[in-house]
C-alpha cells in the first residue's frame, strides 16, 4: 500500500463517510422539502468524491465512468425537485 | 513529489467535504445550508478530482475527471439557484437572525417574475425619489392599523401611493384605510427614507 492509497481508506474514507452520515441526519430531519433535495444533492456529491477516491485506492480508473453518470443524474433529479417545488406553490 | 500533492489534493478534498457535511446539519437554515454544501463540497470535489488527475496521469482517467470537474462546475451552481428560488417561494423561513432580505416585495407572488417597479417617466422628471414596494408581514406592529395611525408622511417623509390586497389595487388610499397583513404597498419618497420606513413593516 503506497503513502496516497493510505492515506485514503485511513482520512479521505472515513471523512467523506462521516459527512454523508451528517447529510443523511438532515434528509431524516428536513424540516422543509427543499432542506432533504439540498440534503440528497449534497450526498449525490459525496458520492462522487467516494467514487473518485476509491478509484485511486483500488487503482481502477474505470470507476471513473459511475461518477460522471451520478453527476448528470443527480442533476437532473435536483432540477426536477426544484420544478416540482415551484408548482407545488 | 506526485505522491505528495496528490496526497495533500486528498486531503484538502476530503477535508472540505467533510465541512460540507458538518454544515449542513449546524446551519440554521436552508440558504445558509445550501452556501455551505454548494461551495465547500464542489471545490472539495475539485480537490479530489484534480487528485486523481495527477495519481493516474493518463488520458482517459484525466478526460473523466476533467469532465467530471466541468460538469460539477457547471451544474452545481445552477442546481443550488433553481432550488434555492423555489425554496423562497415556498417560503421555507429566514433564519431568525436574517438581517435583509432583498427579494422581498421583488417578485410578483402569483407569476414568480423578479421585478423591480419602474417608472422610466418618473426618474426622468423626479431623479431623486423612488417608488417602491413592500408586503406587510403578519408580525408588523402596524398590521391592523389605519394609514392616518402609522401616519408615514409625518414620521417618514413618504406617502403610499396605493395598496394591492390580493387581486384589487387600492389607488390614493386614504387615511382610514387598515392595513392587513400580506397588503402589498406602493410607497413614494427618497431612498434614504424608504430604507428606513422597510423596518415598520416587517
Amino acid at each position: 500500500m503506497t503513502l496516497v492509497q493510505g492515506l485514503v481508506v485511513f482520512v479521505a474514507f472515513p471523512l467523506l463517510t462521516i459527512a454523508v452520515i451528517l447529510a443523511f441526519v438532515r434528509l431524516v430531519r428536513g424540516p422543509s422539502l427543499p432542506d432533504r433535495v439540498v440534503a440528497l444533492d449534497l450526498i449525490a456529491t459525496l458520492m462522487i468524491g467516494i467514487i473518485a477516491v476509491y478509484a485511486i485506492a483500488t487503482d481502477e480508473p474505470v470507476l471513473l465512468d459511475l461518477a460522471i453518470v451520478l453527476a448528470l443524474i443527480s442533476f437532473l433529479g435536483t432540477v426536477a425537485f426544484a420544478y416540482y417545488i415551484e408548482r407545488r406553490v | 513529489m506526485t505522491e505528495v500533492v496528490t496526497g495533500m489534493l486528498i486531503l484538502v478534498g476530503a477535508i472540505l467535504m467533510f465541512l460540507a457535511g458538518l454544515g449542513i446539519t449546524r446551519m440554521p437554515d436552508l440558504f445558509l445550508r445550501m452556501s455551505a454544501t454548494t461551495k465547500v463540497a464542489t471545490l472539495g470535489l475539485g480537490a479530489v478530482m484534480l487528485a486523481v488527475v495527477i495519481y493516474f496521469d493518463d488520458l482517459v482517467a484525466t478526460s473523466h475527471a476533467v469532465a467530471t470537474i466541468l460538469f460539477v462546475f457547471l451544474s452545481a451552481p445552477v442546481a443550488a439557484h433553481i432550488i434555492g428560488r423555489a425554496a423562497y417561494f415556498s417560503k421555507v423561513p429566514l433564519w431568525e437572525g436574517t438581517v435583509t432580505d432583498q427579494l422581498r416585495g421583488h417578485y410578483d407572488i402569483k407569476t414568480h417574475q423578479l421585478e423591480s417597479i419602474e417608472f422610466p417617466d418618473l426618474e426622468q422628471h423626479l431623479p431623486d425619489v423612488e417608488m417602491r414596494r413592500f408586503s406587510l408581514s403578519a408580525t408588523s406592529p402596524v398590521a391592523g392599523q389605519t394609514l392616518a395611525q402609522i401616519d408615514l408622511r409625518r414620521r417618514y417623509d413618504v406617502t403610499v401611493l396605493a395598496i394591492r390586497r390580493k387581486a384589487e389595487v387600492l389607488s390614493n388610499p386614504d387615511g382610514d384605510e387598515h392595513l392587513c397583513p400580506d397588503d402589498e404597498l406602493i410607497i413614494m419618497g427618497l431612498p434614504e427614507k424608504l430604507d428606513k420606513v422597510g423596518a415598520v413593516f416587517r
